[in-house]
C-alpha cells in the first residue's frame, strides 16, 4: 500500500524553518504548460465545403446502397454475439460513529468586556481556585476557616461593611434624616409595614397627623437625633466644626477641662450617614480644647489642646492614627489652653491662583499665633499680645511689659475667643477674659484698633454675622449677650434671658436676624425680628446635663448642641421665615442698657 | 481584623437585624448567627439571584458594577453586598 510510504516522504520532507529563511525573499515564477488533451471525440458532421467532401459522400452512398440491397442478398449474413458477465462480489466495511455533541454559549456585554480588560477581571475565579488548592491539602473543615480569614482580611470586605452599615441605618433613621435634609417622609410606606397583615391604610391616623402640623405655626424646636457612642459617653463636648468640602461630615472634640481631673481628649469625625458610630477616631493626649478644618487642604483637621499644643491630622485615610504635624516640640508653643483655633484665607498668594490659608489660635497665655509649617513641625509667630489692661485710660503704645506692682502675673491677659471678618481677613476681633472686646488688624501687632468694653466677665464667644456687614455679637459668663456694631463703642443691643453664663452663641447661616446661644441649662434661639427680649425658642437641656457647645448646619436649618454627657443633639429648627437673608440690621434701634 | 470583627458584632446589634451571613465563593455560609439550615438557604437562593442581577447591571453599561441589592419584603428587608468571591447578606426588619 502507499499510504506508509506517503507518510515517510512526509517525515523527511520536514525541515527547520529558521528566522532567516523567513526573511529571504523569494521569487516564484509562473508559465504556461504543455496543452494536455484529456478527450478527443470527432465530430460527425463534415462541412460541404471540406476537401473530402466528395469521397465522404461517395461513401455514405455507397453505404446507403448496401442498406437496401441486404435483405435478399447472398453476401451478408445475420449473427449473434455475447458478452460474458463478471461474478458480483459483496464485501462489508465498518467505521467508527462519530458522535454529535450540541454546544451552546450566551455571551453577554459584560463578559466581552471582561475578556478584553484581561484576565484579572474575572468575578468569581481567583478565590475559588485559591480555595479549591486549600481543599486538596487541608480538608473542608479548615477550608472555611481560612476562607474567613482571607475574606475578613481583604479591603473589599470593610467597604462591603460599611455600605452594608449605612444601609441597615438608613432604614432605622430614614424619618430624621429625610426631615434633616428637607425631603418628606416617608410616611406612607411606615403605615404599610404597621399594617403588613393585609389591612388597609387607616386614613383617619394621616389626617391627624396633617392637623398637628398645621396647628403648630409657631417657631419651635424639634429633636432629630444625637451623635453618641460608647467612646465618648461621659466626655464633654468642647467644640465642633463642619468639614468645608462635605457638608456631611462633623468633627468633634471631647475634653475635660473644667474638673481637675486632665484627662485625655478624643476627637470623633461623625458623619451624617451613621449616627451610631464615628468614621474616625483620635486620641489625643491631653483634652480637646478647639477643632477647625482646612479649607485648601480638607481633609486637614487642627486640633488644638488644653496643654497648648496643636496638632494637625489628616483624617483622609483610616489607618492615620497620629497627627501629621504636632506643635509639642516647638519652642514657642503656647503655654496655656488654646481656646481657639481658625484657618483663615488671607491675601492672595503672589501667583494669584489660591488664597493662601494660615493656621490662627488664641490661647490663655495671651497671644494671638500665626502658624505655618517648619522642619517638620510647626511654628508661629505672634500676631498679638493681649496686655492687660487695669483702667479706662487709653493706654499709650510702648509700656508693654511694664510689670504692674499690685500683682505678680504677667502683664499678658488671657484671650479666649476671636473672629475673623467675614470679608476682610485682616480684621479680627478679640474676647479676653477681662471682658474687653479688642478690634486688631493683622498688620499692626503693638496696637489694638479698638477696645469695646461693656463686659466685666470673660468673654466666651464672638462671632461676626455672616450676612449683615460690620455687626457683631458677643457672649460672656456675665449672663448677658451684646450686639455691636463696628463703629460705636457702645453696644447696639443687649440680651439676657436667665441667669447663666453663656457659653457659645452663633449666627445663623440663612436668616440675617436669626442667632442661637446656648448657656449651661438650656439652647435659646433668638430672633431680633419677632423679639428683643426673649428667645423664640427654647430647648431645655436634660436634666443632670449641661450644654456646651453650638454649631448651625449649613446647608439646612438645623442646630447641632453638645454636651457634657458626649452627645451631640441635632435639632430641627422649624417655621422659622424665610426670605430674609437679605435683612440688614438698621442703625434705628435704640440702644437697651442691659 | 478586629475592626472588621467589631463591625460585624456592630451590625449584628443594631436595631431590627435579624441575621447577617457571610458566605465564600462556593455558597458556602463561613459565618452567620442564624441557625445552619437557614444561612444555607438564604446563601443558595441568594447567590443565583445577585449573579443575574449583576449581570444585568452590567449588561447595560459593562463598566458599572452592583453594589447592594435590596429586597424589601412585607415582612423584612434583605440586603446582600456581592464582593470578589464572597456575598454579605443582613435581614433587618425596619420598623419592629
Amino acid at each position: 500500500m502507499s499510504l506508509p510510504d506517503v507518510q515517510g516522504k512526509r517525515d523527511t520532507v520536514k525541515e527547520q524553518v529558521t528566522e532567516e529563511m523567513l526573511k529571504e525573499l523569494i521569487h516564484v515564477y509562473i508559465c504556461e504548460t504543455d496543452s494536455m488533451s484529456l478527450l478527443d471525440i470527432p465530430s460527425t458532421f463534415v462541412s460541404v465545403d471540406a476537401d473530402d467532401a466528395e469521397t465522404i459522400t461517395e461513401k455514405n452512398n455507397q453505404y446507403a446502397e448496401v442498406c437496401r440491397n441486404r435483405m435478399g442478398n447472398d453476401k451478408y449474413v445475420d449473427r449473434s454475439m455475447q458478452t460474458l458477465n463478471g461474478a458480483a462480489k459483496n464485501k462489508h466495511v465498518q467505521t467508527d460513529s462519530m458522535a454529535m455533541v450540541d454546544t451552546a454559549t450566551t455571551v453577554t456585554t459584560w463578559d466581552m468586556y471582561d475578556t478584553l480588560r484581561g484576565p484579572d477581571f474575572s468575578y468569581f475565579s481567583s478565590a475559588s481556585a485559591a480555595s479549591s488548592l486549600k481543599e486538596e491539602v487541608f480538608g473542608s473543615s479548615v477550608n472555611a476557616e481560612s476562607d474567613l480569614q482571607l475574606i475578613m482580611l481583604s479591603e473589599n470586605f470593610q467597604q462591603c461593611l460599611l455600605v452594608m452599615e449605612r444601609n441597615i441605618l438608613r432604614n432605622t433613621f430614614q424619618p430624621k434624616l429625610a426631615a434633616y435634609r428637607q425631603l418628606p417622609v416617608l410616611e406612607a410606606m411606615m403605615q404599610v409595614n404597621k399594617h403588613h397583615l393585609g389591612s388597609p391604610v387607616k386614613p383617619g391616623t394621616m389626617e391627624q397627623r396633617q392637623e398637628d402640623t398645621e396647628k403648630s405655626r409657631s417657631q419651635a424646636l424639634e429633636r432629630l437625633w444625637a451623635f453618641s457612642c460608647e467612646l465618648s459617653r461621659g466626655c464633654s463636648v468642647s467644640s465642633m466644626a463642619w468639614n468645608k468640602r462635605n457638608p456631611d461630615l462633623l468633627a468633634v472634640g471631647y475634653g475635660e477641662f473644667d474638673s481637675s481631673t486632665q484627662r485625655a481628649g478624643l476627637v470623633c469625625c461623625w458623619s451624617l450617614k451613621n449616627p451610631t458610630w464615628p468614621e474616625r477616631v483620635f486620641h489625643c493626649d491631653s483634652a480637646v480644647t478647639s477643632l477647625d478644618f482646612s479649607a485648601n487642604n480638607p481633609s486637614q483637621l487642627a486640633v488644638g489642646m488644653h496643654d497648648g499644643s496643636i496638632a494637625i491630622y489628616n483624617v483622609h485615610s483610616q489607618d492615620n492614627k497620629s497627627p501629621v504635624i504636632s506643635s509639642s516640640e516647638c519652642p514657642n508653643k503656647h503655654l496655656g489652653p488654646v481656646w481657639q483655633l481658625r484657618w483663615t484665607q488671607q491675601e492672595l498668594s503672589i501667583t494669584g491662583d489660591e488664597k493662601v490659608e494660615a493656621l490662627f489660635s488664641v490661647s490663655a497665655d495671651g497671644r494671638i499665633s500665626k502658624w505655618f509649617v517648619f522642619n517638620n513641625g510647626l511654628d508661629c509667630i505672634d500676631l498679638m499680645k493681649l496686655k492687660r489692661i487695669h483702667n479706662a485710660k487709653k493706654k499709650a503704645g510702648g509700656n508693654n511689659t511694664e510689670k504692674k506692682s499690685e500683682s505678680v502675673l504677667s502683664a499678658l491677659t488671657p484671650g479666649l475667643c476671636f473672629d475673623f471678618h467675614p470679608t476682610d481677613s485682616s480684621l479680627y476681633l478679640v474676647g479676653t477674659w477681662e471682658g474687653f472686646i479688642h478690634k486688631c488688624s493683622c498688620s499692626n501687632s503693638q496696637q489694638f484698633l479698638e477696645t469695646f468694653r461693656k463686659h466685666f466677665c470673660p468673654v466666651n464667644c464672638i462671632a461676626w454675622c455672616p450676612l449683615s456687614p460690620d455687626v457683631f455679637l458677643s457672649c460672656s459668663s456675665d449672663w448677658t449677650i451684646q450686639l455691636w456694631k463696628q463703629d460705636r463703642l457702645n453696644p447696639v443691643l443687649g440680651f439676657t434671658s436667665t441667669q447663666m453664663a453663656v457659653y457659645d452663641i452663633k449666627w445663623s447661616p440663612k436668616w440675617a436676624t436669626v442667632f442661637g446661644a446656648i448657656n449651661e441649662g438650656q439652647l435659646e434661639i433668638w430672633d431680633l425680628n419677632s423679639s428683643i427680649l426673649d428667645p423664640v425658642a427654647v430647648q431645655p437641656a436634660a436634666p443632670g446635663v449641661k450644654m456646651k457647645s453650638l454649631l448651625f448646619a449649613t446647608q439646612t436649618d438645623c442646630v447641632l448642641v453638645g454636651d457634657s454627657d458626649g452627645q451631640v443633639t441635632v435639632y430641627q429648627l422649624k417655621n422659622f421665615s424665610v426670605g430674609e437673608s437679605s435683612q440688614t440690621l438698621g442703625p434705628k434701634r435704640s440702644p437697651n442698657n442691659a | 481584623m478586629a475592626e472588621v470583627e467589631e463591625t460585624l458584632k456592630r451590625i449584628e446589634a443594631h436595631k431590627g437585624v435579624i441575621g447577617t451571613i457571610v458566605v465564600n465563593a462556593e455558597g458556602i455560609p463561613i459565618r452567620t448567627n442564624l441557625d445552619n439550615s437557614t444561612a444555607v438557604q438564604y446563601a443558595g437562593l441568594l447567590r443565583h439571584l445577585t449573579m443575574l442581577a449583576r449581570s444585568t447591571v452590567r449588561d447595560i453599561d459593562p463598566q458599572n458594577d452592583l453594589i447592594v441589592l435590596r429586597i424589601r419584603t412585607k415582612k423584612y428587608e434583605i440586603m446582600v453586598a456581592p464582593e470578589n468571591g464572597f456575598l454579605l447578606i443582613v435581614i433587618q426588619n425596619p420598623c419592629e
